[in-house]
């Protein structure tokens, strides 16, 4: 792979921010969508920029993602696609989940062109609205020595915080102090740096190394901590008891870039039953707790979804009772991509598990007959 | 093996193959646990997977699900479109540490009535072994 090399001015920001006025100037771009500061000063909102004055003190590296980039994109292009040029700076896992509402018809891409970077993680949103300032500094400390022990669980052990399937990317990684490589990462990218005026022919072999060795070691850290939030929520007891704090607001799957559906099946009439429903059930148990469903809810909501979930933390930012549910989304994510052979974001070629069957796979999951199969014993029916 | 534990099993089967298999067996007089509970759907291709996670979570024991055999899904690829959603739920609940084997997927075609009524059998008495599905005693799903 090769790339450019940008020399950063006074801080990494700043250089990007100029290098985005020069993108206006040079007409590679009639606009660009990046997070900004809000007015009251502890959060941040994507906003979509013609006036290039407006750029002044917006946030290209936010500390903490209040909504899903991907959300942003989709209500862009709910009627249809842009016909001006706009760059949308992103985290990695925000242009992943971007991605998967294309594959999902939900968003069109034209004209846009995707920026990712070297992500080293956000801090709870939580945490960050307690204390905006200080938080400000410890995130800016940890970015610098790319150390996450601050930062959300589910990006301690994201292995994809590097080039996903954008136009362009920054690679902070490997990369002489002082400097930042350009990467273009699509046919998109290239024209852009070109029209731009970049040649992209450094090698990028150092940042390639660097990748690969924080790689292995969030693959490391997410063993880890998989195997710790296994003796937490691994059987019926500890499922629920983890579950048992829930307050079904549904907002984990409100504020979930993949769960597109304008109507949820689980606030739908196809999801509520008539009261003697209930009082059967509790006449069986004994008792249930009102209101019900809330594993079928987050286990229907995994079989809806779980195939497109980019692990990016959104529903657990959003959760008002501290449930761990984007880590156990993740653990759920991770098996279950591997067994339909899929990675959400990867690949915008990449069709849908959900679209495409073929006769020989998955045959694991038939339950092979014998025809010898002898009854056990007649008596215990 | 508790002798007094008589489980409940939901068998969602579609209607073409899997419901001429269960007929096949009425035809020869042969008899499947009463403990089975038909349920018949158009295509197991029609079948959600939220349904399936209700039978697990709220009641039964242990479910089924038979369609046609490879081919002859009489929608074209129902059975395969099932086979990736029981896939799906198997290994969710599999990765939570839930018991993914009360679940099983299995083609029965129409006149294959002594593998309908294998399949029950076997499926009853492998229930029976692993016991009630603890699911189902809780009152905070
Ligand atoms: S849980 Fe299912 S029905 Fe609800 S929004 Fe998500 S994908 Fe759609
Ligand atoms: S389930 Fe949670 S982690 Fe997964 S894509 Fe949705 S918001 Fe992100
Ligand atoms: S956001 Fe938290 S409390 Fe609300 S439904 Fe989701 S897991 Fe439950
Ligand atoms: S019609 Fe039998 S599985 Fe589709």
């Amino acid at each position: 792979m090769r790339g450019s090399v940008l020399p950063i001015e006074n801080n990494l920001e700043e250089t990007i921010l100029n290098f985005i006025k020069e993108a206006f100037d040079k007409k590679c771009i009639e606009a660009v969508i990046l997070p900004k500061r809000i007015p009251s000063g502890d959060s941040f909102a994507y906003l979509l920029i013609k006036d290039k004055s407006i750029l002044e003190g917006a946030s290209p590296f936010p500390p903490v993602i209040p909504v899903q980039g991907a959300k942003a994109i989709s209500s862009l292009t709910r009627q249809g696609s842009v016909k001006k040029k706009i760059l949308a700076i992103m985290h990695p896992c925000e242009i992943r989940a971007t991605i998967e509402l294309f594959k999902l018809k939900q968003t069109t891409l034209n004209n846009l062109i995707f920026m990712s970077y070297d992500c080293p993680g956000v801090l709870p949103l939580s945490d960050y609205l307690e204390n905006p300032d200080e938080n400000d500094q410890t995130f800016l400390a940890a970015q610098q020595k790319w150390d996450s022990k601050d930062m959300r669980p589910v990006c301690k052990i994201c292995t994809e915080f590097s080039a996903p399937a954008s136009d362009l990317h920054i690679g902070q990684l490997g990369t002489d102090e002082g400097k930042i490589f350009l990467i273009p990462n699509s046919s998109v990218g290239k024209e852009f740096l070109n029209a731009f005026g970049l040649n992209s022919d450094v090698p990028l072999d150092e940042w390639e190394a660097e990748v690969e060795k924080l790689k292995k070691e969030r693959e490391n850290n997410k063993k880890d901590a998989q195997e710790k939030l296994k003796t937490k929520v691994e059987g019926p007891e500890n499922l629920l008891e983890t579950l048992s704090s829930c307050i079904t607001c549904h907002n984990c799957m409100r504020v979930c870039p993949v769960c597109y559906c304008r109507q949820c099946y689980f606030d739908s009439d196809a999801f509520k039953f008539p009261p003697d429903n209930f009082i059967s059930k509790s006449e069986k148990k004994g008792s249930i707790r009102l209101p019900s469903d809330t594993l079928i809810f987050h286990l229907g909501r995994m079989s809806h979804m779980i195939h497109s979930c980019v692990s990016c933390g959104t529903c657990e930012d959003a959760c008002p009772m501290d449930i761990p549910i984007a880590q156990i989304f993740n653990l759920v994510a991770d098996k279950t991509q591997q067994v339909l052979d899929y990675k959400p974001g990867r690949n915008i070629e990449e069709p849908l598990p959900t679209v495409t069957y073929q006769e020989e796979e998955l045959q694991e999951f038939e339950k092979p007959y014998s025809e010898t199969y002898i009854k056990v014993e007649e008596t215990n029916v | 093996m508790n002798k007094n534990f008589t489980p409940k099993i939901i068998y969602f089967m579609c209607n073409w193959c899997g419901t001429g298999g269960a007929e096949s067996a009425s035809a020869h007089h042969l008899y499947y646990p009463e403990n089975v509970l038909p349920y018949r759907v158009n295509c197991t291709g029609s079948l959600s997977t939220v349904l399936i996670l209700r039978a697990f979570i709220d009641g039964a024991d242990g479910v089924i699900i038979s369609g046609c055999h490879p081919g002859d899904c009489h929608y074209e690829d129902g059975n395969f479109r099932e086979r990736k959603r029981v896939a799906t739920i198997k290994s969710i609940i599999e990765s939570l540490g839930l018991e993914e084997d009360r679940i099983w997927f299995r083609y029965v075609a129409h006149g294959e009535g002594k593998r309908f009524v294998d399949t029950t059998t076997e499926f009853n008495d492998y229930i029976k072994k692993i016991g009630p599905n603890p699911l189902k005693e809780r009152s905070d799903t």
